[in-house]
């Protein structure tokens, strides 16, 4: 029996794909990486998952999950031809606990549809990537997604209270709880973020976040990025972390204002989003205090959002960014690092210099309000050579960020992308313990291989070779 | 003995007398650096020799008993490494007094959200234990804010994992896995915690009603109930405080009093889903058991008998939760942890993978792990 026969045996001919045309367009993701799969399975439930795993443990075929694709790093993009498992029919019915404030949902369900289908209940899933209305909750266990708001409320893996996953041997095991810190090893903690790389995550245990009873949106003009930037650390430093605070520089602005029409301001050198949450009594002064910082650090204009129609086309505008840059070139790469939020002017100045170096066009986005940069450069990459202009780039980018004691990534994921750099900011040792910790799940090494460790992260054998004195450096 | 000698010529500048309240161990070692710790723990799993961690020795009634060789008293790895005020992130050595560390922090209106109560807890005991205080209904737990570890593994190596930033998925999360994992994987040797600022006034307001005060207020602090009664815990600006008392239909008290650590013979930690509170609350009462009762989180500290923890666990594991001991009369029969969690063999290989020969706590995590 081939893969595909004993795939079909458990989910009947039409859930397994095997026809190269069929693949293609699910061998890859918004990144600009394509992969290749051997098949696509579409199951529907946990067990049809633990099923199609077995049949790749036995045919020794790597596993690749993913959801709808909407992901930068190449996280669900396969390494080798893999068995591509299709997440976005695992949605059964959701468990709500109101009044534990957290809700089961499948792995499949969409990020906008859960925080809608709680609407009624005044509360929110917190994380809300860009792509929140076509993501998948199990594509942000994957990545630990991110977003505008997990500012003050922390990224997805504060929001995942457990997860029920299938291992590579096709066991299903459930790790977390609805109660507080569930004994043993917090195994939850490390899946969030493992790229599926320790096994398949089929439903979520997720927090809800209660809506906040009243909003402040703010939108701040600058005529310099560093003016920007420089308000963004004095408010952190004054003791305000509010709900949000988005960075657009006048390229993004203006790519941003012709698509949706906002009133933003074209002319500004970089506009501010500033959103603070809480009670009625609360939020004026603290907006009050962000303005005043503004005001202080050279900002030119202050528009504060008249109701949640202009606070709703504000937060438009900035996830749509991306969107708007597609109208601008055939193609974008969209960058993800982080810097400690007291480098940001700095760093920001020298990726300017990068993109200006390499005469790219580029254009700002970011949650400047955490430290995460998100560079964007439009290109044409039919042009020749363009790409690995674009990529060398993209390189001195993250190496500028690391430098300033920053990181690969702050949302996106090591994927890929960024796998091969993980050396800058982890030592061999480090790099060893992490493929250790990935061994333990997975000692076939099936789940998603090639992903987050570079090659060779593996540097001694198990055992007792390791005294520090004969460690490598 | 021999032993001993060997240890103490390998590491001379290490030995250090017994620390107070600590069990018997062969030699008591206070590493003053990561380095001298990893070259320890080396030694160790070369020859099998268990080492026990030890901080302020103030949770170390925790997890099943550890027979160990060696003691490991992080008491001179006391250094705060790297404070970044403006980042609102702070480096610390495990053995940093919690009460030293947020009396510095609030030198400049931060906190790093640790336990309230001054006492002799470290601050790397307090994260090996996982433990988060009372105001984790607003800040969320401990493990939340570990952005960066160091840890000195089982076998010796010296690894890190996660970075000193705010936001990061560079890699695995090893700074949430050491988190909680009781020594298990090796000594923390340093991390890196996130910081929030503290708000300009801090109030309770005593409330009748604990669930219906928590679902009117507005994310406070802590609603905590003991057998006195419920307290709502808040802080913020005047006019915040004020609007959140009439929120809840209460009177302001100024400033936060909370509540002293229970103790007697056995002192236990019930962990339940947040909805499961009010009914044992309600059922702790009735038995005239002393509890402490954090609404909205799930969390119920008490001290009892054991016959009341043994009929108490089959409810609280039935919730799908579970009842923890925290100090228990030496040699009592009674399991420390309850069953143990799903995906056992899991646990057990992930150790292994930081600790293979099992000297560090060998056996303290459910299952004996």
């Amino acid at each position: 029996m081939t893969l595909v026969d004993d795939l079909q045996a458990i989910l009947g001919p039409d859930r397994v794909l095997s026809h190269p045309l069929e693949l293609l367009v699910y061998a890859k993701d918004a990144g600009v990486t394509p992969g290749e799969a051997v098949a696509a399975v579409l199951p529907e439930t946990t067990q049809e998952v633990s099923a199609c795993l077995r049949v790749a443990a036995r045919h020794g075929v790597p596993v690749v999950a993913r959801g709808t694709g909407t992901g930068l790093s190449g996280g669900a993009v396969p390494d080798e031809p893999a068995l591509l498992v299709v997440m976005t029919r695992v949605d059964p019915a959701w468990e709500i606990d109101a009044a534990s404030r957290c809700a089961w949902v499948g792995a499949g369900a969409l990020n906008l549809d859960v925080s809608r289908g709680i609407e009624g209940l005044g509360m929110h899933f917190a994380p809300d990537p860009s792509s929140q209305a076509a993501c998948t909750i199990g594509g942000n266990v994957g990545t630990n997604a991110g977003g505008p708001h997990c500012l003050a409320e922390g990224t997805t893996v504060v929001h995942v209270l457990g997860v029920e996953m299938v291992t590579a041997s096709g066991d299903v095991v459930v790790l977390g709880s609805a109660a507080p810190d569930p004994i043993g090893l917090d195994l939850r903690g490390v899946v969030v973020g493992s790229e599926g790389t320790l096994g398949i995550v089929t439903r979520v245990l997720v927090k809800l976040t209660e809506n906040p009873p009243a909003v402040r949106t703010l939108l701040l003009t600058f005529d310099s990025l560093r003016a920007a930037a420089a308000t963004v650390s004095a408010t952190i430093a004054a003791g305000i972390v509010p709900a949000a605070l988005e960075m657009m520089d006048q390229p993004m602005v203006i790519a941003v204002e012709a698509f949706i029409h906002a009133d933003l301001p074209v002319d500004a050198a970089a506009v501010l989003i500033a959103e603070v949450v809480g009670l009625d009594e609360g939020v004026d002064a603290e907006a009050a205090t962000i303005e005043r910082i503004a005001v202080e650090q050279g900002a030119t204009s202050v528009r504060v959002a008249g109701d949640d129609a202009e606070r709703e086309l504000l937060w438009k505008a900035r996830k749509n960014a991306f969107g708007a840059v597609a109208q601008a070139a055939p193609n974008y790469y969209l960058h993800d690092t982080v810097v400690p939020r007291t480098a940001l002017a700095d760093v920001v100045t020298q990726i300017y210099e990068i993109a200006e170096r390499f005469e790219l066009e580029m254009m700002n986005v970011f949650h400047a309000g955490d430290g995460n940069l998100h560079p964007l450069v439009a290109y044409d990459a039919r042009e020749p050579g363009k790409a690995e202009q674009v990529q060398a780039a993209a390189e001195e980018m993250v190496r500028v960020s690391v430098a300033a004691g920053g990181s690969l990534t702050g949302e996106h994921g090591i994927g890929l992308e960024k796998r091969d750099l993980m050396g800058l900011v982890f030592s061999p040792v480090d790099l060893d313990a992490q493929a250790r910790l990935r061994d333990a799940f997975d000692p076939d090494g099936l789940m998603n291989p090639g992903k987050i460790l570079p090659r060779g992260a593996r540097c001694y054998d198990y055992g007792m070779s390791a005294l520090p004195e004969s460690e490598p450096s | 003995m021999m032993l001993h000698q060997e240890m103490a010529r390998l590491a001379k500048g290490l030995v250090s007398d017994p620390v107070a309240g600590a069990p018997d161990a062969d030699i008591t070692l206070a590493p003053t650096s990561a380095e001298d710790a990893a070259s320890v723990l080396g030694f160790a799993a070369e020859h099998s020799l268990p080492v026990r961690f030890w901080g302020g020795g103030t949770h170390q009634g925790m997890g099943y008993p550890v027979v160990a060789d060696i003691l490991m008293s992080t008491h001179r790895m006391s250094s705060i490494v790297d404070w970044q005020v403006d980042d609102l992130t702070v480096t610390v050595q495990p053995g940093v007094l919690i009460a030293d560390l947020e009396g510095e922090l609030q030198q400049r209106r931060q906190t790093a959200v640790l336990q309230e109560v001054p006492g002799q807890s470290t601050v790397g005991g307090a994260v090996a234990a996982g433990l988060s205080g009372w105001r984790r209904l607003r800040y969320g737990p401990t493990r939340d804010r570990a952005l960066e570890v160091r840890l000195a593994t089982g076998d010796g190596r010296l690894i890190r994992g996660g970075g000193r930033l705010v936001k990061n998925v560079t890699g695995y999360d090893l700074p949430r896995l050491a988190t909680g994992s009781f020594g298990s994987l090796g000594l923390i040797t340093e991390m890196c915690l996130k910081l929030w600022p503290l708000p300009p006034e801090h109030a309770m307001v005593p409330v009748q009603d604990a669930e219906r005060a928590l679902a009117l207020a507005y994310r406070p602090l802590a609603l905590i109930e003991t057998n006195a009664g419920a307290t709502l815990y808040l802080s913020g600006s005047r006019e915040e405080l004020e609007a959140q008392a009439e929120r809840v239909g209460g009177d302001l008290v100024s400033g936060h009093r909370w509540p002293q650590p229970l103790v007697g013979a056995v002192e236990a930690t019930l962990r339940v889903p947040p909805s499961a509170v009010a009914q044992l609350v309600e059922k702790l009462r009735a038995a005239g058991i002393d509890f402490q009762a954090a609404h909205g989180v799930g969390e119920i500290r008490l001290v009892g008998s054991l016959g009341e923890l043994a009929e108490l666990r089959d409810t609280v594991e039935a919730t799908g939760g579970a009842l923890v001991i925290g100090k228990i009369p030496k040699g009592a029969d009674f399991d420390p942890w309850g069953k143990p969690p799903e995906g056992i063999d899991l646990q057990r290989r992930v150790k292994a993978a930081f600790d293979p020969r099992s000297v560090a706590n060998p056996g303290i995590l459910p299952g004996g792990i």
